[in-house]
């Protein structure tokens, strides 16, 4: 008979208290993002000051004169504009179209299956890459597009290169890319739903579209909420469809703030500039991935309950 | 191997579980820790075996304290009550399990393994894979992997808890015999009464944060602490009736439809206060109409309970009272009959709060003088 | 639903047809151009038959692009490479970092826990330039700049966030119990860690690599800011590509397939896991 307590001390092993074990565990992992953060409170510092990298003798501290500056410069109020209207176009297209698709592929079958994961193809596209993609195709030399605009009885549809239609071309992408995301995700929350809610309405014979305004909306919320917040928090920072397509250009109508804050970097070497643009974007992506988070979190443990 | 639990207190967050909660286990003593859910059983349970960590208070096992000490190196033997088997691993190396961390060699390994199956009838599924064995089979299972490597410390949670009636039966009649051949310390935690008059030496009887009576299952069943555990030992239930007992013709008595129920000359400090009667169905006959201090009733419905038969009787002031004969032997179906009381079976409470008031001949009772 | 009308479905599979063409014509359209010649790209109108030519993909593989202007060096397989080796070594070393941590957030419930995990989810939405303008200037002085090792630590911000939460999940799936029962067999922490919790989380461990690989190969940013022409992985270096003078389109094309032929591969592969790995563990597909 064995027995712990009155056995020989077993192979002495170098013990880790209970106490210490979980840092141990989580501690390179933390390293490696606190790494991260230094350069994050390095950009603090540089937003307040005066800084060029083109004269580096003249750094110094300037407190919140970049970001007062920023109250009586139209650059910047354009590159707000640009943002805020890329991300409410984007994610206002993505999730009609993406809600739409869903409902559409809502019922488990093969075709269905299939389809859905064939749209899931965009999203699979490196967004720099599918950039470059319809950058082929609206070559005004050769894209299909541009023929498809001719054959439209549109001449000169310059797309991204046009100021007028760079938007129209850039938000086209962003749906291109991004709609698979929000389908995807209302698509399983569609399939995770109850079905006794509706297989009671169809027996009492409710209308279709009472059922969707009234049981299937309400019922989806958390997902529509959880992806709608996740593209807008990405949307607002979109940087490299829109530097793959068009580098911000042309002229200024694309500087979105990613964008603005690398031009500024690294054309015109306003460090201190391109801080503190970056530090808004930060606040206005803190707000909502807190937001976000919160959400995410519920429609997280409800899942898993589920599960 | 004994374990001794000195003033445990453990709670989750603001919930409390375990509040100064005191025991000991003699070697080779088979404990049944017994309550409703909720109780603290399996949480007292995990803290012996060291998955958790007491609040406060200190458990010894043979005299050591094991704080500190590591789950592994306590050489526990554990069964789970949702067996908690390893899902990728076959059944041998469930069984097995205990035996690798010892670093056996192969051969004495398959030997023990092969032994303890054939045991406990699952020598022939020891290649399958949990899922693929049935309820009854992962049970055996999971109670062959706490017996493998022959620990001399048992916990078994509630092993009997996910199995069909059948099995449990069967198991029921198998697990004294096995456990007395282990020789272990056990613990054995169950929510079933009859399990646990059937298994434990002693029974700790379990509830509000605590342990609220410890003894033998004769102990349990024949001197409640209170009405709770009364009721909850013993099938069929025990009879409960409020009285208040008083002197007649120099006898302390309760009446039940006024007539007066002789009690032991020990109750006489109860002599005008609210208490509860209790009285065992077994504590109970049917007699003839002229038999002195016999209660009037009226007999409402007739099951019989294995090797029993209970009777359902009303009073005429229609109180309900259980009495229980042996099966074959004669009795009234229905109509009017009357029934004695056997004075010293009788069993008082007190009413305000329920705990059994202790003839006083009995004060010293046997668990205070161990 | 099930009384759709005949012109209820004529509109589902119209509408189905639609959204098809609209998300799957740019893929197919550029696999064709990369089978074409610039002749047979530039004709008006375009058409879809032509004599395919593998002569793209060759001209990738050797290295050896042919311009009006004569032959022109493109490393567009260094490209690939290096998206490959930055992918596979941040998502290793992601792993391991990670998957540890991720049993730390999920069964040994620490002080300062919660809000550590959340820090790690917020980078994944806070803006990378953030992070990565400063960067440039410390890894001058740290000597990191342009290096594999300094990319894939920055790598590590998108990759650990993501493989932490699912894998946490997964962690946290695993009843408690079959732990317990394996350390009082009496097994150690680790090889509990080991032999029950690694295994029982493999699917889930899995997925996470399979996806964070996905979401490293189709970064863009990190490399942009922090690696030059012979460090850059191919979504950086194929726009390098097109600005060069002179280029052959059905070239761009074909390294364009080649780029997301492997995440396509990947993602085929790995489908059942997209939706927890895109929602970063919140929802089960």
């Amino acid at each position: 008979m064995t027995t712990a307590a009155t056995d020989q001390p077993r192979r002495r092993r170098f013990r880790v208290s209970r106490r210490v074990l979980p840092y141990l565990l989580s501690l390179p992992a933390l390293l490696t993002c606190i790494g991260i953060l230094i350069p994050f409170l390095t950009a603090v510092i540089y937003s307040l000051q005066r800084y060029r990298l083109s004269q580096p003798w003249a750094r110094k501290f300037n407190w919140g004169e970049n970001y007062l500056n920023f109250f009586t410069d139209p650059a910047f109020w354009n590159t707000l504009k640009v943002s805020v209207t890329y991300a409410f176009l984007t994610v206002t297209v993505e999730l009609l179209l993406g809600l739409g698709i869903a409902l559409l592929l809502q019922k488990r079958n093969r075709t269905n299956n299939f389809i859905s994961i064939m749209l899931l193809m965009p999203l699979m596209t490196a967004p720099a890459l599918a950039a470059l993609m319809w950058k082929l195709m609206t070559n005004p030399g050769f894209g299909i597009l541009s023929y498809f605009a001719t054959l439209l009885g549109i001449q000169d549809f310059n797309w991204a290169s046009d100021p007028q239609t760079a938007m129209l071309t850039v938000v086209i992408v962003d749906v291109w890319v991004y709609t698979p995301f929000i389908m995807i995700l209302l698509l399983a929350g569609l399939r995770s739903l109850p079905p006794q809610p509706f297989e009671a309405a169809a027996l009492d014979g409710v209308p279709r579209w009472f059922v969707f305004w009234r049981i299937t909306l309400p019922m989806l919320t958390p997902f529509l909420l959880t992806a709608t917040l996740f593209r807008v928090i990405e949307s607002i920072q979109q940087f490299d469809i829109i530097y793959a397509m068009t580098q911000g250009g042309p002229g200024d109508t694309l500087t979105v703030f990613q964008v603005e804050a690398y031009l500024n970097f690294f054309q015109s070497t306003n460090v201190g500039r391109s801080a503190a643009l970056l530090m808004i974007l930060w606040a206005i992506t803190y707000v909502l991935s807190n937001i976000f988070i919160k959400n995410w979190l519920r429609l997280r443990e409800k899942q898993r309950g589920n599960a | 191997m004994t374990i001794t639990l000195k003033n445990i207190r453990k709670a989750f967050k603001t919930n409390t579980v375990l509040e100064d909660v005191s025991l000991s286990v003699a070697t080779g003593e088979t404990l049944v820790l017994f309550g409703p859910s909720g109780a603290g059983k399996t949480v007292l349970l995990r803290l012996i075996a060291g998955v958790i960590e007491p609040d406060a208070g200190e458990i010894h096992v043979n005299g050591q304290n094991m704080a500190g000490v590591e789950p592994e190196d306590r050489g526990i033997g554990m069964a789970f009550q949702n067996f908690a088997l390893f899902p990728h691993m076959d059944a041998f190396a469930n069984i097995a399990a205990p035996l690798t961390a010892r670093h056996q060699s192969k051969a004495v390994m398959k030997d023990t393994v092969e032994k303890v199956a054939r045991l406990l009838k699952i020598d022939h599924v020891l290649h399958h894979k949990p899922k693929e064995l049935s309820n009854g089979q992962k049970q055996r299972t999971a109670l062959a992997r706490a017996l493998s490597a022959a620990p001399s410390i048992l916990l078994l949670d509630d092993p009997l808890r996910n199995v069909d009636a059948k099995l449990r039966f069967e198991m029921r009649l198998e697990l004294p015999r096995l456990l007395k051949d282990q020789n272990a310390t056990v613990i054995y935690v169950t929510q079933d009464y009859k399990e646990a008059m059937a298994l434990g030496h002693r029974i700790a009887v379990m509830n509000d944060h605590g342990i609220q009576q410890i003894g033998t299952p004769q102990d349990i069943y024949l001197s409640p602490a209170n009405t709770d555990i009364a009721r909850l030992f013993g099938d069929p239930v025990i009879t409960l009736l409020d009285v208040v007992p008083e002197r007649r013709a120099g006898q302390v008595v309760a009446l039940i439809s006024d007539t007066a129920i002789p009690l032991l000359e020990d109750y006489a400090p109860q002599i005008g206060q609210a208490c509860i009667l209790g009285l065992r169905p077994e504590a109970l006959r049917f007699v003839s109409e002229d038999t002195p201090g016999a209660i009037p009733v009226e007999v409402e419905a007739e099951t019989p309970l294995n090797e029993k038969t209970v009777t359902l009787a009303l009073t005429l002031r229609g109180r309900e009272i259980m009495v229980s004969r042996p099966a074959g032997t004669p009795g009234p179906t229905s109509g009017r009959a009357h029934i004695a009381v056997d004075a010293a079976s009788a069993i008082l409470f007190d009413r305000a709060s329920g705990r059994r008031i202790a003839p006083v001949h009995k004060i010293i009772r046997k668990e205070e003088v161990a | 639903m099930e009384t759709t009308s005949p012109v209820e479905r004529l509109l589902r599979g119209i509408a189905i047809t639609l959204v098809c063409l609209f998300f799957m014509f740019p893929i197919v359209w550029i696999v064709l151009m990369s089978f074409q010649t610039n002749e047979t790209i530039l004709r008006v109108p375009p058409s879809v038959i032509f004599a395919p030519t593998l002569e793209n993909y060759t001209a990738l593989i050797t290295g050896k692009l042919e311009t009006q202007a004569g032959t022109l060096d493109i490393d567009f397989m260094g490209n690939l490479w290096n998206s490959l080796f930055l992918s596979t070594a941040s998502v290793a070393i992601g792993l391991i970092l990670g998957v540890p941590a991720a049993y730390a957030f999920a069964r040994l419930k620490f002080r300062g826990s919660e809000d550590i995990a959340f820090t790690l989810l917020s980078f994944r939405f806070a803006p990378p330039l953030l992070v990565l303008l400063p960067l440039t200037i410390y890894f001058q002085q740290l000597g990191l700049a342009n290096t594999y090792g300094g990319l894939i630590w920055v790598y590590q911000l998108i990759v650990l966030p993501l493989i932490l939460w699912i894998v946490r999940g997964y962690f946290e799936d695993i009843p408690a119990d079959i732990e317990y029962a394996y350390r009082i067999a009496g097994h150690d922490f680790w090889s509990t860690f080991r032999r029950i919790a690694l295994p029982l989380a493999g699917p889930g461990i899995a997925a996470a690599g399979l996806l964070s690989f996905i979401f490293a190969w189709n970064n863009f940013v990190f490399a942009l800011v922090l690696a030059s022409a012979d460090k850059q992985p191919v979504t950086v270096g194929a726009l390098a590509f097109v600005t060069a003078s002179g280029i052959q389109y059905g070239q761009v094309a074909a390294g364009i397939v080649l780029s997301i032929a492997p995440t396509f591969a990947l993602a085929l592969y790995a489908q059942r896991y997209l939706v927890e790995g895109l929602s970063l563990g919140a929802v089960k597909g």
